[in-house]
């Protein structure tokens, strides 16, 4: 006759295992995100290595100054700018674009208190070829029709398409360009030229050396140079409260 | 199952305890995202008032609306209670039961990896933003999630699996009496 306890017979390492193995993953990970090593982004649409690809500090300061280059919604001198890097193919980056249009319509952006600026960070390894080719359409926009025309083609992009590599870009694009009022001839050769590859590298760049993980990732720079990063697509309140905690550091 | 999860939950400090950690996994996976943004905000010497900040710390748990699919909004909250009902439920047991921490370690472990699984299933796997793309980016593996058909949202599903096994194993030791078998 065999006598055994009901619970007795587990291994007494299996608690503190699980526990060391579980801490340990979630440590790894938040450290990596936190201050991070390796950036999802590894590729910029050119199909080439990131060769290129600063290593990221993580430091929201390493933001490029914003400048007459830049796409920008809102008064240029706002004491309040918020730098945002997006994929246009990230639905999350859909639903920031949507917040930010708030924002920017409610007083804060119309008072001239806060301006949205508008990079490049289009997630290759997520997005394959689609982000790239979006990115590059929305440069070319603003080439032929202005900043106007850039926030056009964006607003209209992110109101119409899908996400996640649903986007039929061959018709969408037209359609917008068309929608617009731009020279489709003149937007085809300059789509095509591949011209703007550096710069839209150079956004990715930017992103990354600020700590950029994904998208959307936005840095909101207050009125002393104060950089605060914003990991997400925070909602509506969350942006508002953050802009009013900004604007007290002046 | 079931009856001595509600024999349990009819005394108040199971309840409480269960729903404390339900909201300390809610609001940790809320704020997973921005704890650098929460850290800048919160230090003592940075700008705003207390009543600001505040008003910020508040704002960020909108994010489950926005920063979150359906499925992983709905996940994330699931897991949260499973994890208080996991926690309530194993305290209920090691202090009533008196089995002691090695008589439950296999759903204790089923939790946590539960929990685990869980908190890498958290958010926008799809933009890369969280945990389960950091973990892989260590080991260069991002493109992996592109291969997932949900993005990385099977983990949080896979978490809630193994937080309800979990319950319910510790539902079927509760019910068990500490007795010799006679096998």
């Amino acid at each position: 006759m065999e006598e055994k306890t009901t619970s007795n017979r587990a291994n007494p390492y299996l608690i503190p295992a699980a526990i060391v193995i579980a801490g340990g993953l979630v440590a790894v990970a938040m450290l990596m995100n936190g201050t991070g090593n390796t950036p999802i982004v590894a590729n910029t649409g050119t199909n080439q290595p990131t060769q290129a690809a600063p290593q990221p500090t993580g430091s929201t300061d390493a933001v490029r100054p914003v400048d007459e280059t830049d796409h920008i919604k809102g008064d240029p001198n706002a004491p309040i700018k918020i730098v945002e890097y997006s994929d246009f193919e990230c639905p999350f980056c859909k639903r920031f674009h949507d917040t930010m249009n708030e924002v920017m319509a409610s007083d804060l952006g119309t008072s001239g208190q806060v301006a949205w600026v508008y990079r490049q960070f289009p997630l290759e390894q997520l997005h394959p070829v689609k982000a790239m080719a979006e990115a590059v359409a929305s440069e070319c926009a603003a080439e032929l029709g202005g900043n106007d025309a850039f926030w056009q083609f964006a607003d209209r992009f992110m109101e119409l398409t899908p996400s996640n590599n649903q986007t039929q870009i061959e018709t969408v694009i037209p359609q917008i360009v068309q929608e617009i009022g731009l020279d489709q001839t003149a937007f085809q050769t300059c789509f095509e030229s591949g011209k703007y590859d550096d710069h839209i590298e150079a956004d990715i760049a930017n992103a990354i050396e600020t700590g950029g993980r994904g998208t959307p990732w936005s840095i909101l720079i207050g009125p002393d140079g104060t950089t605060y990063p914003i990991n997400g697509a925070q909602p509506v309140a969350a942006i508002e409260q953050l802009i009013s905690i900004a604007s007290d550091g002046q | 199952m079931g009856k001595q999860i509600l024999t349990v939950f009819r005394k108040p400090k199971y309840l409480l305890l269960a729903t404390t950690v339900a909201v300390l996994v809610f609001t940790f996976a809320i704020w997973l995202p921005n704890l650098s943004l929460l850290a800048k905000v919160l230090h003592p010497d940075s700008a705003g008032s207390i009543a600001q900040k505040a008003g910020f710390v508040w704002s960020l748990y909108g994010s489950i609306s926005t920063n979150f699919t359906v499925l992983s909004a709905s996940y994330t909250i699931v897991i949260a209670v499973l994890f208080g009902v996991n926690i309530s439920l194993l305290a209920y047991y090691i202090t009533r039961m008196r089995g002691g921490v090695r008589s439950v370690s296999s759903t204790s472990a089923a939790g946590l990896s539960g929990l685990v699984s869980g908190i890498f299933g958290i958010g926008c796997a799809a933009c890369g933003t969280f945990i389960l793309t950091s973990v892989l980016a260590v080991f260069g593996a991002t493109g992996f999630l592109a291969w997932l058909p949900f993005g990385g949202e099977e983990f949080g599903l896979l978490g809630v699996g193994l937080l309800l096994y979990s319950i319910f194993l510790l539902d079927k030791k509760i019910n068990d009496p500490l007795v010799c078998e006679i096998k």
